[in-house]
Order: C-alpha cells, then sequence, then structure tokens
C-alpha cells in the first residue's frame, strides 16, 4: 500500500485543504462549492473505483437532495440537520431503487439503465413543476442559522460546509477501509470469485448505491443552501456527466484524489469561464489528456511525484511487503 | 454421523436434451481422497457444477453428511461446508495473497461484511485462518505479494488454498495441477495428500501419476455415466477400463 493511501494521511490532507482553501481563494462561495462537490465526487468514486460502477445517475441523487432542501426550507421552518438528514436518507432510498433495478445488468446495459434513470427522474422534476418549480426551480432558498450560529455570510457557511466535508469524508475512509470496503474491491476485482466464496455480491453493491446516494443527496442539500435556489440543471443528466468527469479526472484509486478532481476541474472553469466563453472546448481538452496519459488521474500525479522525491532508489517490490495492515 | 461425507442417488444433468450426467451414484468416504477421472466430455465438471450447486440437478438428489442439499443455493453450500477450486485460476489479482484468504474465510459469514463500521481486522478469526492456509500452502515467503504477480505454480496453489480458507469438510478441486511444472506438480500432490487427512477430497484430474499414487478411491467416467469405480489398483487391473480407452495411458506411469 502506498503511504498516501493510508487512511491518517487521506483524512490529514482533507482537513489541509479545508484550512488552506480560505487563504488562498478570494470567493468564500467557490471555496464551498468545491468543498460540496468534494463530497460527491467521493461519492460517486465509491461507486466507481471501488465497486467498479459507471453510474451515470449521481445527478438525480445530487437534484433529489436539492429539492428535498429547497422545499423543506422554503415552506416550514425545519431545523436544518433534520433538513440534511432527511435529504441524505431521501437519496440513500433512491439510490437503493436506483441500484436494485440497475444492477441486474451489467457492463453497457449497467450504464445505459442509469443513463434512463436520469433522464427517468429528470423529466419526473420537469412535470411535478407545482412540488419543483419546474423549468424556473424552487427560488429563495433561506439559509437558517445552525445552532445559534448565523450562516449568512460566504465564509461562516464555508466553515459549517467543512465541518460537514470533513465528517463526511472521514465517513467514506472509514467505509473504504472497512470488510464492507474491502469486499467491494473483491467484488471489482472478480465478482465471479467473490459470489463463489460466498458473499452475495448484489447485496454489497446496493448499500455501496445507498451510502453513495445518501452522500450525494446530502450535498445536493448544501447546494441548493449556498446558492439559494433549488434549479432544474440539479437533477440533469448534465451534472451526472460533470460528477463523473471530475472522478475520472481525479483519479478513481483514492478518495482524495476525488477532492483533487473537484478543485481543479472548479478551479479550472472559474478561471477559464472569465478568459473566454467557449471554455468548455478547453476543458474537453483536458479530459482527453487525462484520458490519453494519466488514466490514474491527478491522484496518479501526486502518487508519481511522491515516489519520485521520496523513494527513488529503492524497488518497489521490496517496498509493498510487509507494509499491508 | 456416517461414514460417508457426500453422496449421490442417480444424479442427473440435462443441457437442454444433452444428457450431460445421467444416474451417478457416488459415495465419498469421510476424509478420504477420491478422484474423478475420464476423457473430455465424460461429465466431470458438470457433476461438480451440480454438487456445488452452480448447475440444478435435473434428476437424482445430493446429500451432504445425510442431509439433502439437492435444492439448496450455491452461496448457502458454502457455509454448509462445500468448497471448490476452479479449472481455470480465478483470483483477485490486485489484491495480496493474504488479502485474498482473508476475503475467502470471511465468506463464511458474508452477512458480518455489509457492516460499513467494522474493520476488516476485526475478525481475527478469518486473519488466522488466512495465515494457517498460507502455512499449509507453504506460500508465506510471498503472503504480501499481490496474487496476479505469482508464479503460475503458486496462482494454482492459492486457487486451492481459497477453497481451504472457508473451512470447508468437502473440498472439489477441479485439475489442481493443470498448466503446472514438474517441480510444482510435487508441491501440489503433497498438498491434497496433506488435505486429505482432514477434508474430505473429491479431485479431477488428468495427471495418473498423481491420481494412482495419492488417491483413496478411483472413479471412472464417461460419456456422462459412471463406468468404474475402485481402488487405483483395481481400477488399473480393470479390463473394461483398459480395453475402453485408458489402456496404457493407466499402466504406463506410476510416479
Amino acid at each position: 500500500m502506498n503511504p498516501l493511501d493510508k487512511p491518517p494521511v487521506q483524512l490529514g490532507l482533507a482537513l489541509l485543504t479545508v484550512l488552506v482553501l480560505p487563504l488562498v481563494l478570494k470567493s468564500g462561495i467557490l471555496a464551498t462549492e468545491i468543498l460540496i462537490f468534494a463530497m460527491v465526487v467521493a461519492a460517486c468514486n465509491l461507486l466507481l473505483g471501488y465497486t467498479g460502477l459507471l453510474s451515470f445517475g449521481q445527478g438525480i441523487f445530487f437534484g433529489i437532495g436539492t429539492y428535498a432542501a429547497g422545499i423543506c426550507l422554503t415552506r416550514w421552518s425545519i431545523p436544518v440537520p433534520v433538513v440534511l438528514g432527511g435529504a441524505a436518507l431521501l437519496g440513500a432510498l433512491t439510490a437503493t431503487l436506483v441500484g436494485w433495478l440497475s444492477i441486474r445488468r451489467q457492463g453497457v446495459y449497467f450504464v445505459m439503465l442509469t443513463l434512463a434513470f436520469s433522464q427517468l427522474f429528470y423529466f419526473v422534476a420537469y412535470t411535478f413543476s407545482d412540488l419543483t418549480g419546474g423549468d424556473n426551480g424552487l427560488l429563495g432558498v433561506p439559509r437558517p442559522s445552525v445552532g445559534g450560529a448565523a450562516l449568512n455570510t460566504p465564509w461562516a457557511y464555508y466553515t459549517f460546509v467543512a465541518v460537514c466535508f470533513v465528517a463526511v469524508f472521514a465517513l467514506l475512509v472509514m467505509v473504504t477501509q472497512s470488510t464492507f470496503g474491502r469486499t467491494l474491491i473483491a467484488i471489482r476485482e472478480n465478482e465471479g470469485r467473490a459470489a463463489a466464496i460466498g458473499f452475495p455480491t448484489r447485496l454489497f453493491k446496493i448499500e455501496a448505491f445507498a451510502i453513495s446516494g445518501a452522500v450525494t443527496a446530502f450535498s445536493g442539500a448544501l447546494h441548493a443552501m449556498l446558492i439559494g435556489v433549488a434549479p432544474l440543471s440539479n437533477i440533469e443528466y448534465h451534472t451526472s456527466e460533470l460528477i463523473l468527469i471530475m472522478t475520472i479526472i481525479g483519479g478513481s484509486s483514492s478518495l482524495f484524489g476525488s477532492v483533487l478532481g473537484a478543485g481543479f476541474y472548479l478551479l479550472l472553469a472559474d478561471a477559464l469561464s472569465t478568459v473566454w466563453p467557449r471554455w468548455l472546448l478547453l476543458l474537453g481538452l483536458v479530459l482527453v489528456t487525462v484520458a490519453l496519459f494519466l488514466q490514474r488521474g491527478l491522484w496518479g500525479l501526486v502518487e508519481r511525484g511522491y515516489d519520485l522525491i521520496f523513494r527513488r532508489g529503492r524497488s518497489i517490490d521490496s517496498e509493498t511487503p510487509a507494509k499491508e495492515h | 454421523m456416517t461414514d460417508i461425507a457426500l453422496q449421490t442417488h442417480g444424479l442427473g444433468v440435462k443441457y437442454g436434451t444433452f444428457h450431460a450426467l445421467a444416474d451417478v451414484d457416488l459415495r465419498i468416504r469421510r476424509n478420504s481422497v477420491h478422484s474423478i477421472i475420464g476423457p473430455n466430455g465424460a461429465g466431470k465438471t458438470t457433476l461438480f457444477h451440480a454438487l456445488t450447486g452452480r448447475v440444478r440437478a435435473s434428476s437424482g438428489r445430493i446429500e451432504l453428511d445425510g442431509r439433502d442439499i439437492t435444492n439448496t443455493s450455491d452461496d448457502d453450500r458454502v457455509r454448509l461446508g462445500i468448497a471448490r477450486s476452479f479449472q481455470v485460476t480465478s483470483l483477485f489479482p490486485n489484491l495480496s495473497l493474504r488479502e485474498n484468504l482473508r476475503l475467502a474465510a470471511q465468506g463464511r459469514t458474508p452477512w458480518q461484511a455489509l457492516a460499513p463500521w467494522r474493520r476488516a481486522e476485526s475478525n481475527r478469526e478469518a486473519l488466522a485462518t488466512a495465515d494457517e492456509v498460507i502455512g499449509r500452502l507453504a506460500l508465506g515467503a510471498v503472503a504480501n505479494r499481490l496474487a496476479g504477480e505469482l508464479s503460475h505454480g503458486q496462482q494454482r496453489r492459492l486457487e486451492v488454498g481459497m477453497a481451504m480458507a472457508s473451512r470447508p469438510r468437502v473440498i472439489l478441486l477441479d485439475e489442481p495441477t493443470s498448466g503446472m511444472g514438474i517441480d510444482d506438480i510435487e508441491a501440489m500432490k503433497q498438498l491434497i495428500r496433506d488435505l486429505g487427512r482432514d477434508h474430505t477430497v473429491l479431485f479431477i484430474e488428468h495427471n495418473m501419476g498423481i491420481v494412482m499414487n495419492i488417491s483413496d478411491m478411483v472413479t471412472v467416467m464417461r460419456l456422462g455415466r459412471k463406468l468404474v469405480e475402485g481402488t487405483p489398483a483395481e481400477v488399473r487391473e480393470d479390463p473394461e477400463v483398459q480395453r475402453a480407452y485408458l489402456g496404457n495411458m493407466i499402466t504406463g506411469d506410476i510416479a
């Protein structure tokens, strides 16, 4: 195991991110957005990197969380923690349903099913405009204070999201380190063998979906509170695509890679969009570059840099044993 | 408890109208090494599929320790004590050898592994089983290597180890020596003989040297049916077996 993949190191890097972002960024909104998407991308990574499931349905769960917060906060005065918890629960339930139906097929057909669900949920949100606001989305989503702390300034809200981010990230690290997470990796590696040694593999995949959906919807709710709107675009197919692109750019072999992926994408988009209105074209080029030359993503680059600096001269072979636990 | 670990009565498997297996009666004695031989297409692997539950029997009955398991699902049979290795190596190539075995040991209590807060290392029993199997496979020196990096012979031994790690009473090995070099074959022979001391071992093998050398009983199959059954000496002398097809293949090399 690469020392960078150890849980304390991963957690340390996440904490460092939370502390560094306010120092380098002027916009608290952008910094908050990065943390929110970092959670979403890490949740996607649990499916893509750890379980080997390429899900185009992540936007569904993000959108569900967004609407849950939008509806609850604009209509009633429910405490924020309850709203967030409810959003996570709703996300888990939706993901269980989508996962349960999609994993019946494998490979391309699995991907097509998640894509189909993504379209389905989009049109459901579009159609039931009484509830979702349809094309306009839900406007004026308030940001109530939590436990007496007002969150109405960008950096105050950043602090709140940062606490959530660290907690969620720690939770995901725990999940990937658990016997459950290690079984997911086994299923990704060789599903037939995993079944032959006695694991009910479908159940494991559904649980991975549920956890991923809960985190994604939780983040969607935080997003609605960030921008003050619950937009239709959050449940669009495009959001699912965006989440996958960030996951792949970051690299799917480590959870912190997802934080890098989200940060890289959003910072680059922010910088490029002020320079050139056709900036998406450049992002396309970035993705092509990653797919061709950086298949382990930005995290792979970090690992290579680390090996170059700290482990030069020592062969990898003599390094891997005895470091397993 | 009877002396018979695994027993079939008139076991048959049909693929469409094709009888891949018909009327097979087997009585496998506890803690013995029992081999199944026969030419390609004799139904040996189909028999294994039927015994492990991967394929449903279309007729007949299967009993494990006197208990009818004909309609028990394959993963339930693992928990009841049947495990198998595959003819084509099937491992987790990017995980270490020890992790491969730990997973196989955890497979006995799969529900426990659904808890995302439970640490993998908290299942000490699975860790201990993995280490014990590593010792029996004599693979301690490479326990932390990735399974995909092991030599073919080591991978074949790990393949058998994956079946051992679920602590089965009956262990089914499908051509454990396939593709092995001469030194590796010797190691595998020792391993199977050693397994036979505290497991019921049923194995398919083409290497007559091994079959005649370590089997307590041999079943010869042809065209989905049992042809002859007996001790290695009896099978070797059997005129029908000799005439039918094995002939010099059997009488020749006895290592």
